[in-house]
C-alpha cells in the first residue's frame, strides 16, 4: 500500500493503536514486523518471499562471517550475500533490459536471435531494500558494525514499512539500536509526526500529482509533437519540481509516519534545489542513496586516494550505475553520465580556483546555474527514449522546428509558479532545517498551514498514484 | 555524492576499525524536544565511509498538542464547508463514482454464462440495468467504459476460453472504428492484475463507504481540476480545459450510470458540456482501417464463437450536430452496414427502432436518465427476438415511449 492511500491511513491507526497498547517490548517488535509484511503484502503477496529470502541469506551471511576468524570464509559469505542479493534485483529489474541489449548485440553482429518476452514484474521497492540488506552484511563483514542482537531486530530492520518501499535507505547501525529499547512516542512527537506526514502528503497529492504531474505529462507524453521553447522549459521544470516533491514528500510522510511509532529516520532531502555546484546537489538529494553508492561504491573503486585519472574514473563509474540503479533504460544511464561528468568538471574548477569565495549574488546566480543544469539531466530521466529527450533538449535550445504549444495558460502558470517557489524556498533554507522554522513561527500559523494543507489534500482526492520511486 | 568524500575520506586501513554501534544500554535519546541549532544536524553526507549512527530528529519547541487539536477543528470546518458547498452544486452521497477499480471488480465477477456490457460511453450511459432486468429477468454485468474502443473490450471477452455468455457491444462509430488505441480504458484492461492487489481492493471498499457519505468525493470535483477549470481560454491556439468534459455522470452500484441531473437542466453546465464536442469535428475515415477494424471484429466474434459465446452490436443515438459529423466522416454505410455484413453477428441501430426517436440527448452524446430506461426497453425487446439466450418475461412491463422521458423537458432543447 502506499502512504496516499485510504487503506494505509486505516493500517496507520491500527498499527498506531497497537503499538499503543500495554503489550512487551517484544510482541510490539513482532506486531510493527507483521505489520510491515501486510504493507508489503498488500500489492502482491507472492513477493514477500523474496524479502525472506533477502532476509535469511543476509543473516546467516552476517552470522557466518562474525563465527569466522579466516578473512577468506568472511568474504566468500560476503560474496554470497552479494550474489544473491544483486541477483534478484538483477533478474527482476535488469533481466528484460539485459535480454534486450543483447539481442541487439547479436543483431549487430549478424545473428537473428528472438527469445519470448520475459513476463518479469518489477517487486515493489527492491532497489530498496536490496540496499539496505547488503549495506548490512557489507558493514559486517568491514566490522563497521556488529550484527544485529537477535533476528526479530534484523527481519524488523529490513523490514520496517515506513522505509521499505521508497527508503530512506536506512543502515543497520541507524535502526537496528532503535529496536533494542522500547520506543513509542510522546505527544508532541506523535503530533509533530502526523503534522510531518500532512506536509509530506501534500507535497505529493496536491503538488505533486495534482498540479505539476499533468504538465509533464503533457510535453514529454506528447507523442512526437514538438513543443515551442516556452512550453518544453514549462514542461521539464514541472517535472523537476514534480520529482522532488514526489520523493521529498514520500521522505517526510515516511519520516512523520516513524516519528509516530517513536522511531527516529534520517533526512533524505535537504533544500537540494538551492545548491551551489552539483556536490553540494548530491549532498542535499537523496542523501541515504548518494552516500550509499559513496560508501560502498565510490570508495571501493577507489574514491580520491588513487590520482586524478583514477578518481574521475570512480566518480563517472559511481554515477553511471548510479543512474542505472534508477532504472533499466539507457536514458538513465546518460542521466547518470551527465551528473558524473558534471562532478568531475566541478572538481576539475575547484582544484583551480578553489580559493574564490561568492558574494551572495554571485551566490544565486550559481545556484540557478545548477539548478538549470540540474534539468537538463531531468529531460533524460522522464524521456521514455532518446528521441523525446532529443526533441525536447531541442526545443529548450530554441532550435525545435514546427513547434506547437501543448500547455495550457494555467498549465503555465503552474509550472512557473510553482517552481519559482520551490527554488526560492530552496535557496532561502539552504542552511537551515524545517524544524528551525517551524520553531520560529507562531503556533496559530502552524495549525493554519497544518489545517490548510490537510483540507487541500482531502479535497484533491489523490487517485493513489503510486510514488515515482516505487518503480526504480 | 562521491565528490563530497573529498578530504574527509577515511584511510585505507578503515576495515579494522572498531565497531561503533553503541550496547543497547546506552543507546542514547535520538529524539529530543527543540530545533537543534543551524548546521548541528548531520547526515550521512557528512560521514564518509563510516557506520552511521542512529539519527538525530528535532521536535520544534511548539505546544504540540494544541496546535493539533486546533488544526483538527479548523479541518472539520473546511470540510463541512466543502462538503455543504457539493451538496448545494447537487452532488450526492448516492453516487459512488466509477475506477479502474471498480471496473476490474465486475470484470473479475464475470461468469461464463453473463450477459455483458461492452463499449464506450453510450451503452454505459443508456442503458438501464434494473429496467433491462425488469424485462428479461436477466441483469447485465456492465463492464463498458467512456471513451474507449468498444472492440478492444469485445476481444479482451471474446479471446477469454472461459466466457461463453452473451456480449453486447455498444459502439459509437468513430470510436470503435479508430485505426489504433483503445483509449481512456486501455490502462483499465492492461492494469486489471495491479487493480486487483489487495491494497487496491481494499481501498476500492473504502472509497465506497466513505463516497456513500461525502458527497464532494467526486474525481471531477478535485482541487486541482477546479482550479483549472478557471482557465478559459487564456492561451491562444491551446484548448480551453474549461471545454474538457467535466461531470457529467453519476455512477451508482454495479456501475450503473446515468446523466448527471443538473446536466439535464438547461443552464451553463448544460452548455459546458455540449461545448465538449467543439472540436469533434474529424478526417473523414479511410477505407483500409475500416476494412481491418471489421477483420478484426470478424476474427474476435468468430472466437467467441467457437467456446459457445455470441455477440450482438448495439448503436445507441447521439444528437443530429453529433449525428452529422459522424455521417461525415464514417457514413453508416460504410460503418454499421459493413460491420454487419462483414462479421457474423447481428445488431441493433438505434435508426431502426421507432420507440427510440427524438429521445433527450441532454449533451448531444448520452441520454437523460429517463430517456435511458426508454431506450433499453426498445432495445431490450428488439435482443429478444434476435437472440435465444434471453425472453421477455411473461410479466414485463408494456413497451415504453417517448413520451414516457420527455415531460418536462424544454421544447428548446
Amino acid at each position: 500500500m502506499i502512504f496516499n492511500s485510504l487503506t494505509f491511513i486505516l493500517f496507520f491507526a491500527v498499527v498506531l493503536l497497537l503499538h499503543n497498547l500495554p503489550f512487551s517490548w517484544r510482541q510490539k517488535k513482532i506486531n510493527l514486523l507483521l505489520a510491515s509484511y501486510l504493507f508489503y503484502a498488500a500489492w502482491n503477496p507472492p513477493f514477500v518471499i523474496l524479502l525472506w529470502i533477502s532476509t535469511v541469506v543476509d543473516w546467516w551471511a552476517a552470522q557466518w562471517m562474525i563465527r569466522s576468524e579466516r578473512q577468506s570464509t568472511r568474504r566468500a559469505w560476503m560474496i554470497i550475500s552479494v550474489v544473491v542479493n544483486l541477483g534478484m534485483l538483477g533478474f527482476f529489474k535488469y533481466g528484460n533490459f539485459l535480454l534486450d541489449n543483447f539481442v541487439l548485440l547479436a543483431g549487430s553482429l549478424g545473428v537473428v536471435y528472438q527469445p519470448p518476452k520475459w513476463d518479469i514484474i518489477l517487486p515493489v521497492g527492491i532497489s530498496f531494500y536490496t540496499f539496505a540488506t547488503l549495506s548490512y552484511t557489507l558493514d559486517v563483514y568491514l566490522r563497521r558494525a556488529r550484527p544485529a542482537g537477535s533476528f526479530l531486530n534484523y527481519a524488523l530492520f529490513v523490514t520496517f514499512f515506513p522505509h521499505l518501499v521508497a527508503g530512506p535507505i536506512m543502515r543497520p547501525t541507524e535502526l537496528v539500536p532503535q529496536f533494542e529499547i522500547e520506543r513509542r512516542a510522546r505527544a508532541n512527537q506523535l503530533f509533530f509526526g502526523l503534522a510531518l506526514l500532512t506536509l509530506g502528503l501534500f507535497q505529493k497529492v496536491v503538488i505533486a500529482d495534482g498540479l505539476l504531474s499533468p504538465v509533464a505529462e503533457s510535453v514529454f507524453d506528447a507523442h512526437g509533437k514538438v513543443p515551442l521553447t516556452l512550453d518544453a522549459w514549462a514542461g521539464v521544470l514541472a517535472f523537476s519540481g514534480q520529482i522532488f516533491c514526489d520523493f521529498a514528500g514520500y521522505s517526510t510522510s515516511a519520516i512523520g509516519v516513524a516519528l509516530c511509532l517513536g522511531f527516529a529516520m534520517p533526512d533524505n532531502f535537504r533544500f537540494p534545489y538551492g545548491a551551489v555546484g552539483f556536490s553540494d546537489f548530491w549532498r542535499r538529494w537523496h542523501i541515504t542513496l548518494s552516500s550509499w553508492l559513496r560508501d560502498y561504491l565510490y570508495i571501493p573503486l577507489g574514491g580520491n586516494r588513487h590520482g586524478p585519472a583514477r578518481t574521475y574514473a570512480a566518480l563517472m563509474g559511481t554515477m553511471l550505475l548510479g543512474g542505472l540503479w534508477h532504472g533499466a533504460n539507457w536514458t538513465f544511464v546518460v542521466w547518470g553520465g551527465l551528473h558524473g561528468v558534471y562532478l568531475s568538471a566541478e572538481r576539475w574548477l575547484k582544484a583551480r580556483f578553489g580559493g574564490w569565495r561568492p558574494n551572495t549574488a554571485q551566490l544565486v546566480m550559481l545556484s540557478l546555474l545548477t539548478f538549470m543544469a540540474i534539468n537538463i539531466t531531468w529531460v533524460f530521466f522522464r524521456a521514455h527514449d532518446f528521441a523525446t529527450a532529443s526533441t525536447l533538449l531541442q526545443s529548450m535550445a530554441g532550435m525545435g522546428k514546427g513547434g506547437a504549444a501543448l500547455l495550457t495558460g494555467f498549465d503555465l502558470l503552474a509550472a512557473f509558479g510553482l517552481i519559482t517557489v520551490i527554488f526560492g524556498t530552496h535557496f532561502a533554507m539552504r542552511d537551515t532545517t524545517v524544524e528551525a522554522v517551524i520553531e520560529r513561527t507562531p503556533a496559530v500559523a502552524i495549525a493554519a498551514a497544518w489545517a490548510l494543507m490537510a483540507f487541500l489534500v482531502i479535497i484533491e482526492q489523490g487517485r493513489g498514484n503510486a510514488f515515482i520511486y516505487f518503480a526504480f | 555524492m562521491p565528490s563530497s568524500t573529498s578530504l574527509s575520506e577515511p584511510p585505507r586501513k578503515r576495515r579494522t576499525a572498531p565497531r561503533v554501534t553503541p550496547k543497547a544500554d546506552a543507546v542514547p535519546e535520538r529524539i529530543h524536544d527543540g530545533a537543534l541549532p543551524r548546521g548541528l544536524r548531520l547526515t550521512a553526507s557528512d560521514r564518509p565511509g563510516q557506520a552511521q549512527p542512529v539519527p538525530v530528529r528535532d521536535i520544534p519547541d511548539q505546544p504540540w498538542v494544541r496546535i493539533g487539536i486546533a488544526a483538527a477543528v479548523a479541518l472539520l470546518v473546511m470540510v463541512g464547508g466543502w462538503e455543504y458547498w457539493a451538496r448545494s452544486y447537487g452532488l450526492r452521497t448516492a453516487d459512488i463514482g466509477d475506477s479502474p477499480q471498480a471496473w476490474a471488480e465486475q470484470r473479475a465477477a464475470v461468469k461464463p454464462d453473463d450477459v455483458l456490457l461492452v463499449g464506450d460511453s453510450r451503452i454505459f450511459f443508456d442503458t438501464d440495468l434494473a429496467w433491462f432486468e425488469r424485462l428479461t429477468g436477466v441483469r447485465p454485468r456492465q463492464l463498458a467504459i467512456p471513451g474507449t474502443n468498444g472492440r478492444i473490450l469485445m476481444q479482451d471477452l471474446a479471446y477469454d476460453p472461459a466466457y461463453r455468455g452473451l456480449l453486447i457491444v455498444g459502439m459509437a462509430d468513430t470510436s470503435f472504428f479508430r485505426p489504433d488505441g483503445a483509449g481512456i480504458g486501455g490502462p483499465w484492461i492492461s492494469g486489471y492484475q495491479r487493480n486487483r492487489e489487495p491494497s487496491q481492493i481494499s481501498g476500492l471498499w473504502i472509497d465506497r463507504w466513505l463516497q456513500g457519505r461525502l458527497a464532494f468525493l467526486d474525481d471531477d470535483l478535485r482541487f486541482s481540476s477546479l482550479l483549472r477549470r478557471n482557465d478559459h481560454g487564456w492561451r491562444a491556439g491551446v484548448d480551453s480545459p474549461y471545454l474538457d468534459v467535466w461531470k457529467i455522470s453519476e455512477t451508482f452500484p454495479g456501475r450503473q450510470t446515468f446523466m448527471w441531473h443538473r446536466i439535464e437542466e438547461p443552464g451553463y453546465l448544460r452548455a459546458q458540456a455540449r461545448g465538449a464536442w467543439h472540436n469533434f469535428e474529424g478526417p473523414v475515415q479511410k477505407p483500409a482501417i475500416t476494412g481491418r477494424v471489421i477483420a478484426h471484429s470478424r476474427r474476435a466474434v468468430e472466437a467467441l464463437r467457437r467456446h459457445g459465446g455470441d455477440v450482438v452490436f448495439l448503436r445507441p443515438p447521439s444528437a443530429p450536430p453529433i449525428r452529422a459529423n459522424e455521417e461525415k466522416r464514417l457514413p453508416k454505410a460504410r460503418n454499421w452496414d459493413a460491420l454487419l455484413a462483414g462479421v457474423p453477428a447481428k445488431g441493433i441501430h438505434v435508426d431502426d427502432l421507432p420507440n427510440a426517436q427524438g429521445l433527450y440527448i441532454p449533451e448531444w452524446s448520452h441520454l437523460s436518465r429517463a430517456c435511458a430506461r426508454v431506450f433499453t426497453d426498445a432495445y431490450v425487446r428488439r435482443l429478444v427476438q434476435l437472440t435465444p439466450r434471453l425472453r421477455l418475461r411473461a410479466d414485463a412491463p408494456p413497451p415504453l415511449t417517448p413520451a414516457d422521458c420527455l415531460k418536462g423537458v424544454p421544447a428548446n432543447r
